[in-house]
């Protein structure tokens, strides 16, 4: 009964053509676009990778072996663990956390330092100067680092030439490009949010706190981090979130040993073929990310609505 | 005050730090544009060459990416400005208390991982095409597993939540008594939506228009599922980097750059200028005072670089067309084969001394050592057989001393095989 009355206050207020589009283009959305691909996924996880003539069979049932793979390889018995993927996806996850703490240690100073001084030319220039690598394609972006870090790449024949070291090293076998690389494809997502509340703290604040006799840390601890905390929130769960479901990067800087979880995934599909498994794997990702988020964002009292202001 | 001064010098050194992480990496990028080494360096400096951009322009996947990313990019443009539209819309109109669960369903895509959207894409509409009973071959099936069609879904899904958060902060300004007033006076809802809010939305749907674009254009990772077998600039780079890279990637990095700074700097002197215009009308400002330079430069920095960078462009594209780095080339090739020349002699040299230590083996080494030397050379350049031959005298001509220097010249670790 009530639903019925939203719908129809809806479309008094919209009329029955405008309605009835602005209805069908969200409905488009939420339900093709996302809800119903998120189950089909879901339940596509559930499933054995049937050849197409048993798929709707007798044979094609529920069961629980792609996520069995994860967790015990193909042993049955259940013995060992699939040491392998579940490695990777440890790595993944504690990868994306450091490269998000790593990034918010990076952005804060600036954010603070370009919120706050505000209107002047140097400022303006300096964000002008931001926005520029935020267009570069993530890909370009990678392939820069690529050319840096590589075997007869800039930093390697630079430490060469200062004789720090005989051999060139092997930062991709070594993860430092990949770590690099992550950090730095995200690291503007991170900063506008922090910079765009930091912004809006009335400067008089401060000055208070200041003429109170608060010290620096004081000032950070109890006036600006509470007020930035949806900023670096939001900041924090893009970068978290990217770098953890990030593939160009980990396939252009990663070493040959290195896998990202995603590369998993991307294996699963294009190279074996086997969706099943593979939409498996990306359902373990997509659930276990965002668990970490929204536990993070009870720890810090962060609400769901801040993010994306 | 020493403190304060400390301060000024520490953030001198975080913003130095913090920038050149950001751009250095561009600035190399760009470098390796113009170097003519085949693989992707700034040292050793070899060229200075335009010739990565007439590869560029001559890679006919690059340019089928191109086309097909613009194909995408408009179709992605389309549907996501008029989803966000119609979502930022609902979304002043829903019932409160659904308002939150409402928020976070059209704001969860931007948290989904690409790779998850592009996997549930493709899955869903297969399986769709087969619950609808679309057959191999048939106009459904075809749609359902078309790469355009998917991933300018797959992109949407995501962009469409971008594009309706430009929406909601314009939407926030927007009076509501407007609309309510022309429908008092008679309008329909279709007029009053198209003569009162979609004016009031005009910039926001032109803002939200460039960044759905440019947001398709770069989106690699939702894409990389759904094309499946059609391709995008984003595909074909990553492809072309992965499996082997050379400069010409580089000189579309630079195109990609210099169009960039163009743009954020055309924003950027529009602004200002407005910004001017407006201090000026309010007389808080003085209008600018006699010059030479055109009144919409006056005082306007960035204004002033663009210009100059255009001038700088065109100086570049000029002289392109008329320099040939075909005499450094040939200079660098002969330092080069100089030095493999050199190298394979130092070789010779150290074999011709074991041979003499070790007379009993000389024998068998004999045989096999021109054959071995000529193999060597040959991955270099197969003009140096014809040296190898020449190979006994080779050790005591080897004066090639005065050679030597040249090619020293040009790499200092050189001196490390001399000895």
């Amino acid at each position: 009964m009530k639903k019925k009355m939203i719908f129809s206050n809806f479309f008094k207020t919209n009329g029955v053509i405008m309605g009835s589009i602005l209805m069908g283009l969200v409905g488009f959305w939420l339900i093709f676009l996302i809800v119903l691909p998120q189950l089909s996924m879901l339940d596509y996880s559930f499933r054995f990778n049937l050849p197409p003539a048993d798929v709707g069979g007798p044979k094609d049932v529920y069961t629980l072996s792609n996520y069995q793979f994860l967790i015990y390889g193909s042993d049955d018995t259940h013995q060992t663990y699939n040491s392998v993927d579940l490695k990777v996806f440890v790595r993944t996850i504690i990868a994306a956390m450091m490269v998000t703490i790593f990034n918010i240690l990076l952005c804060y100073p600036l954010a603070y330092f370009l919120g706050q001084s505000k209107g002047s030319a140097f400022v303006r220039l300096l964000v002008v100067l931001l926005i520029i690598p935020y267009w570069i394609n993530e890909i370009l972006r990678a392939f820069a680092l690529r050319i840096i870090f590589g075997d007869s790449g800039l930093l390697n024949e630079t430490l060469m030439f200062l004789h720090l070291t005989s051999e060139p090293i092997d930062f991709i076998r070594h993860d430092v490009a990949l770590y690099a690389g992550l950090g730095y494809a995200y690291i503007l997502l991170m900063l506008f949010p922090m910079y765009n509340v930091i912004e809006s703290l009335d400067r008089n604040q401060i000055e208070a706190a200041r003429d109170m006799g608060a010290s620096w840390v004081k000032i950070h601890r109890r006036i600006v981090i509470p007020h930035a905390k949806p900023g670096i929130a939001s900041g924090a769960t893009m970068v978290f979130m990217l770098s953890a479901g990030a593939l160009a990067a980990p396939q252009i800087l990663g070493g040959p040993s290195s896998l990202w979880f995603t590369q998993l995934v991307y294996q699963w599909f294009n190279d074996s073929l086997n969706w099943q498994q593979g939409a498996a794997y990306a359902i373990v990702l997509l659930v276990s990310t965002i668990t970490i988020v929204l536990t993070v964002m009870r720890i810090f009292k962060v609400n769901m609505g801040d993010i994306g202001k | 005050m020493k403190s304060d001064s400390l301060i000024r010098i520490a953030l001198g050194a975080y913003l130095l730090i913090f920038f050149s992480y950001l751009l250095g990496p561009l600035v190399v990028m760009s470098l390796t544009a113009f170097n003519s080494s085949s693989f992707p360096s700034v040292s050793p400096w070899a060229c200075f060459t335009f010739e990565w951009f007439d590869v560029l322009f001559n890679d006919r996947h690059i340019r089928e990416g191109i086309y097909y990313s613009i194909i995408i990019g408009i179709g992605t443009v389309i549907l996501s400005v008029s989803m966000g539209l119609a979502a930022s819309i609902v979304l002043t109109q829903v019932w409160p208390r659904l308002r939150s669960t409402y928020y976070t369903m059209i704001i969860a895509p931007i948290l989904i991982p690409g790779v998850v959207l592009g996997i549930s894409t493709l899955v869903f509409w297969d399986r769709l095409g087969g619950f609808l009973g679309a057959t191999e071959g048939s106009v459904l099936h075809g749609l359902f597993h078309n790469g355009l069609f998917l991933t300018i879904l797959g992109q949407s899904s995501f962009i469409a939540s971008y594009a309706m958060l430009v929406f909601v902060a314009r939407l926030q300004r927007f009076d509501t008594g407007l609309t309510e007033a022309a429908l008092d006076l008679g309008a329909t809802h279709t007029q009053a939506f198209r003569k009162i809010l979609l004016p009031f939305m005009r910039p926001a749907i032109a803002s939200a228009a460039v960044l759905a674009f440019l947001a398709s254009f770069e989106n690699y990772n939702t894409t990389t599922f759904t094309i499946i077998d059609y391709k995008t600039l984003t595909t074909v780079l990553a492809q072309k980097v992965r499996l082997g890279i050379n400069p010409s990637i580089s000189s579309l990095a630079f195109i990609i750059i210099v169009l960039t700074i163009f743009a954020a700097l055309t924003l950027e002197a529009t602004q200002s200028h407005k910004r001017r215009r407006e201090a000026v009308a309010q007389g808080r400002m003085k209008p600018a005072g006699k010059s030479i330079l055109p009144s919409f430069m006056r005082g306007n920095i960035a204004a002033i670089i663009c210009v100059l960078l255009a001038f700088v462009v065109i100086f570049m594209v000029t002289t392109a067309q008329s320099y040939s780095p075909e005499m450094c080339k040939a200079e660098v090739r002969e330092a080069r084969q100089l030095e493999i020349q050199e190298r394979i002699e130092a070789l010779n040299a150290a074999r011709a001394e074991r041979e003499a230590t070790e007379e009993p083996t000389s024998t068998v080494t004999d045989e096999q050592a021109p054959a071995s030397s000529g193999a060597f050379g040959g991955v270099f350049d197969p003009g140096n057989l014809s040296t190898d031959t020449a190979e006994p005298e080779a050790e005591t001509t080897a004066p090639a001393g005065g050679s030597g220097a040249f090619g020293n010249a040009f790499d200092p670790g050189n001196l490390e095989t001399e000895d």
